[in-house]
């Protein structure tokens, strides 16, 4: 479905690197922004793999569009959805489901990627709430948001343990979009700067308790890791295919450069590695969905899932030779979207260094 | 053995890579945001005499040997990729088989000026169906009278529409593949020739690229550049060798950009409380990148050299080719992945070194038909 | 007219330097760079043999290594250019290192000798000054502007928000201040002629002075410690309504910090 609808854009989404208003709306409209979501909230109640499946399919068409809507789907969202009072989700979590209100997440800061218990950005209390005064860096569909779930620290000596998570609505005075970052990767989605100028929310705009935010973003981050993973899925397939295609079509002394060993080495690799990625990454979802997942199944599934992306992205580009330079072929977008998989969700060389603490307090290779 | 440069090719380093910082590494992001040939920088830079590097003294030139061209290249292409890209055309593929075969009336119309940047230069080999193929070549030329008719459509020509002489890899007979082929000059404004469409690049940005259009393009028959017709393949070979190891003296400059940049900010961002060089998984990528760099340039100063002593040297640059062009886009992905998220936006240098590296890739072979190739050579015949 | 430069090889700016266990000495990274304010003192003296003709000597005194700073020289234009290279000079202070550059210069006719206004290494600004002193001359610093007439000059010297105006008869020495010219891109016949060119050497010998005068032994002052920087906190709060606030904020940088 997301090939008829979204495919055709892909281009002049990444391109123009404008929000895809139509398309967005649409995809609310066909409900799958409340893919996670339960039936009353007018959700699907999908499964981890069900929303995964969504995330790859999205990447296969356009990673632009994709990253907008999974902001939607979870990270956006969540939080108001697991701490949002009645008030709140009528006025932000539902209209998101149907897209008619678009939400935001806003951890990152400029001088603070990886290391989230570093962030500046700071919530103090007053009598009338909270005051959130900060910057925000890299927010996807920041420049669009009706609402933002804003990481800030009410105890920065506490790093981690001192972050909440706040909800700041459009409009809220001190609250604004600053400069939008261009980029090569993604394109489509906004990543932008968000200000908070000395921002007052009411008490009840923290979500859940102070302090307890890393834990509440813990909670969520397999999830947000397997989705990513799906993604990468979705750019791996849509670039293989189309590298097929051109191995199968282009011909060169005498016959379809597919038929060259060479050529044929990167086919099967691509292929084998793709298929791995898939089992690692569907296998962590069911274990999602079973109740057993391990925060290090997640990390292998993005780990493993996007830097084969980034191998079968490579190695289309040069299955297409100088076409792969030509801004009319597909070759280079799937090229440069890459990149974007290494960063959201934790650079692979955190996770290695995560996935490894983990092995080495217990492994499943252990010899008892 | 001495692995040295000589204190001249140091001080010749020393001077380009002064030069490139002050005149060409300040334009290089407007070059690859405008998209557009830099004339002026072109005509600054020119004026410094540095595309008559590889001509002889006497018509102007500066005669450098293959060594000190390839420390050129390398800073060249560290500058700006799409800048060099019009540089070396002008240096070499562009002018050499004028130079070689040209007469006299032509070298005086199309070399010397080239020479000075008063004229641009490039080469037409690529057609839309054959890239490495080259026997499958099918822009013509047939002799009549005393005139040559061109007649075809070539792709991928850097700098097609600004080139005021073009050097044209055309066949005299289809039907004998690589034996066929012959080189010929087309000056602009001669009528039939035009520039066709124009490709919007992922890199090298700042040439423009694109089709030449050749119908029934006719040259006087001193502009055949040949001593003996359909010799081309043979001539090409000339300087093949010399075309692979600048590629990957290309590759190098690149390279080196890139990781200039990841060290600035490896030594300069902060994350769990100290700079990310601290930690063992950045300082890995730093050892490797180094590595592999440092084996780039000695397969490309040994290639060079074996070059220069008229020794065989093939294989050398083929694999300095391979070698260093898979170390630069090793270097560029790292150095994107030290920069986080910043790597890809447009205002920071990372991303554009990882989008200009992938032109090595093609130029000079691809690494599918140069494995291939060597790998004959080595096995030998069987 | 005959124009003499004085130049020094220094190490690149972008070099990193370290100071060594004991705070006695630096370990800095081998990569070196002709002084920058020397490079618009022979700018300057190109630009003065353009437009009076004669000639442009280059002399510098260090290690055999700044050889490629007089190569630089001339690839840029200078007609000659001599070295000054003794070992036993290695740990000289600006006293001997002027006493050593006049020895030099003695031996040649000159109209104009033009030096940088300091070294960015010990940026100092102490041997153009030493060196009139040795050789009777006249000295203007800090010249942002220079004009050549009749056997005499007329230069501007920056001063602290404000300038100064000077005539003085030749000859005579005068410091390049940044501001006084863009130094010239060398062309490459200009390279390939510093390429092959021999430059002369001279020795502590030639000059007719003795070991003992080289070195730390014949230097006036002595180095006795190396010290960190004070690390400067990385934030400064400026107080008061935003109009003072910016005036504070503007004579911060400008005479604090000195970056505008």
């Amino acid at each position: 479905m997301l090939e008829r609808l979204a495919r055709p854009f892909a281009d002049a989404i990444d391109k123009s690197d404008n929000f895809p208003k139509g398309l967005f709306e649409e995809l609310g409209r066909l409900g799958y922004y409340g893919l996670r979501y339960p039936e009353e909230l007018g959700g699907m109640d999908a499964d981890c793999t069900t929303f995964t499946i969504f995330a790859e399919e999205l990447a296969r068409a356009s990673m632009g569009l994709a990253a907008i809507a999974t902001m939607q789907c979870l990270m956006g969202t969540d939080f108001i959805y697991r701490f949002g009072s009645d008030d709140q989700k009528k006025r932000c979590l539902i209209p998101a489901i149907q897209g008619e209100k678009i939400g935001t997440i806003a951890f990152t800061e400029p001088d603070c990627g990886s290391d989230l218990g570093g962030i500046r950005t700071r919530a103090v209390k007053n009598d009338k709430g909270y005051i959130i005064i900060g910057r925000k860096l890299w927010i996807t569909n920041g420049d669009v948001a009706d609402f933002v779930t804003v990481a800030a620290s009410t105890d920065p000596d506490k790093r981690l343990g001192g972050i909440g998570f706040f909800l700041v609505e459009k409009g809220t005075p001190g609250f604004s979009v600053g400069q939008k970052i261009e980029k090569i990767s993604a394109r489509g989605a906004a990543t932008v700067e968000l200000i908070f100028d000395e921002c007052q929310v009411p008490a009840e705009n923290l979500m859940g308790e102070e302090g307890k935010g890393a834990q509440y973003l813990n909670d969520i981050l397999s999830e947000i890791r397997i989705m990513i993973a799906g993604l990468g899925l979705g750019l791996a397939k849509s670039a293989f295919s189309a590298g097929l295609r051109y191995a199968r079509e282009r011909e060169a002394f005498g016959r379809p450069i597919g038929e060259f060993q060479l050529i044929q080495e990167k086919i099967a690799e691509m292929e084998v590695r793709i298929k791995a990625a898939e089992f690692l990454t569907y296998h962590a979802a069911w274990l999602k969905d079973k109740g057993s997942l391990t925060g290090k199944e997640a990390a292998m599934a993005k780990l493993y899932s996007t830097e084969t992306a980034c191998f079968v992205v490579d190695e289309v580009s040069r299955i297409h030779g100088a076409y792969g330079l030509a801004e009319e072929y597909p070759a280079q977008r799937y090229f440069r979207d890459g990149r974007f998989l290494l960063f959201g969700g934790g650079t692979s060389e955190i996770l290695k260094t995560i996935i490894a603490r983990d092995t080495m307090k217990k492994s499943d290779f252990d010899i008892t | 053995m001495d692995f040295a440069l000589t204190e001249e090719q140091q001080f010749f380093k020393k001077i380009i890579t002064d030069t490139v910082d002050r005149m060409v590494v300040p334009k290089a992001r407007e070059i690859d945001e405008k998209d557009e040939f830099p004339w002026e920088l072109w005509k600054d830079f020119t004026k410094l005499g540095y595309l008559g590097l590889r001509y002889p003294e006497e018509i102007g030139g500066m005669n450098a040997d293959p060594v000190t061209a390839m420390i050129f290249y390398e800073q060249i292409a560290r500058g700006s990729v799409g800048f060099a890209q019009s540089v070396i055309m002008n240096i070499l593929m562009g002018t050499y088989f004028v130079y070689r075969f040209g007469s006299e009336e032509i070298k005086k119309r199309c070399l010397y000026p080239a020479m000075k940047g008063e004229k641009v230069a490039t080469m037409c080999f690529t057609e839309d169906q054959s890239g490495s193929d080259l026997a499958a070549t099918r822009t013509t030329a047939v002799k009549d009278g005393n005139e040559w008719v061109i007649n075809g459509t070539k792709m991928w020509i850097t700098n097609g529409p600004h080139a005021d002489i073009a050097t044209v890899l055309a066949t005299t007979d289809p039907s004998l593949g690589a034996k066929g082929l012959n080189f010929f000059l087309v000056e602009k404004g001669t009528p039939g020739f035009s520039p066709g469409q124009i490709i919007d690049k992922l890199g090298c940005r700042g040439t423009v690229t694109g089709e030449l259009v050749f119908d029934n393009v006719r040259i006087p028959e001193e502009n055949l550049l040949g001593a003996e017709l359909n010799k081309g393949v043979e001539y090409l070979a000339e300087i093949l060798d010399e075309v692979r190891v600048m590629t990957a003296a290309m590759a190098m400059g690149i390279a080196q950009a890139a990781y200039d940049e990841g060290l600035e900010y490896a030594r300069k961002r902060i994350a769990f409380g100290k700079t990310i060089g601290n930690y063992q998984l950045i300082r890995a990528k730093f050892a490797d990148m180094a590595t592999e760099m440092e084996a780039s340039r000695l397969l490309i100063y040994s290639a060079a050299w074996k070059i220069k002593e008229k020794l065989p040297s093939r294989l050398e640059a083929g694999m300095a080719k391979m070698f260093a062009t898979e170390t630069c886009l090793k270097v560029v992905d790292e150095v994107t992945r030290i920069w986080g998220a910043n790597a890809f936006a447009n205002e920071y240098n990372p991303q554009r070194h990882f989008r200009d590296a992938r032109f090595l890739l093609y130029g000079g072979g691809t690494h599918e038909i140069l494995k291939d190739f060597l790998g004959r050579m080595l096995i030998g015949k069987s | 007219m005959d124009i003499l430069v004085l130049i020094k090889q220094v190490p690149d700016p972008e070099a990193l330097v370290e100071i060594a266990a004991g705070g006695k000495s630096l370990n800095i990274e081998p990569k070196f760079a002709t002084n920058l304010f020397d490079e618009y003192a022979l700018e300057e003296a190109l630009k003065i043999r353009e437009k009076h003709g004669g000639k442009v000597k280059v002399i510098s005194l260090g290690s055999a290594k700044a050889i490629e700073a007089l190569r630089t020289a001339i690839a840029m234009g200078a007609d000659e250019a001599v070295l000054i290279e003794d070992e036993s000079f290695a740990g000289s202070d600006g006293y001997n290192t002027s006493l050593v550059l006049s020895r030099a210069l003695e031996k040649e006719t000159f109209d104009i000798i033009l030096c940088g206004r300091q070294a960015i290494d010990a940026d100092r600004g102490e041997v153009p000054q030493m060196v009139a002193q040795f050789l009777g001359l006249p000295h203007v610093g800090v010249v942002v502007k220079l004009d050549i007439a009749d056997g005499k000059a007329v230069a501007e010297s920056t001063l602290e928000g404000a300038r100064e105006v000077i005539e003085v008869a030749l000859p005579a020495i005068f410091t390049a201040q940044k501001g006084l010219n863009e130094p010239r891109i060398p062309l490459i016949t200009g390279v390939m002629k510093a390429m092959k060119v021999q430059i002369p050497k001279l020795t502590v010998e030639d000059l007719g002075l003795a070991k003992d005068m080289a070195g730390p032994d014949g230097s006036k002052t002595k180095i006795l410690q190396y010290l960190p920087q004070k690390k400067r906190p990385a934030v400064q709060f400026i107080a008061g309504e935003p109009q003072e606030a910016a005036i504070e904020a503007v004579r911060i940088l400008a005479d604090v910090e000195r970056v505008i």
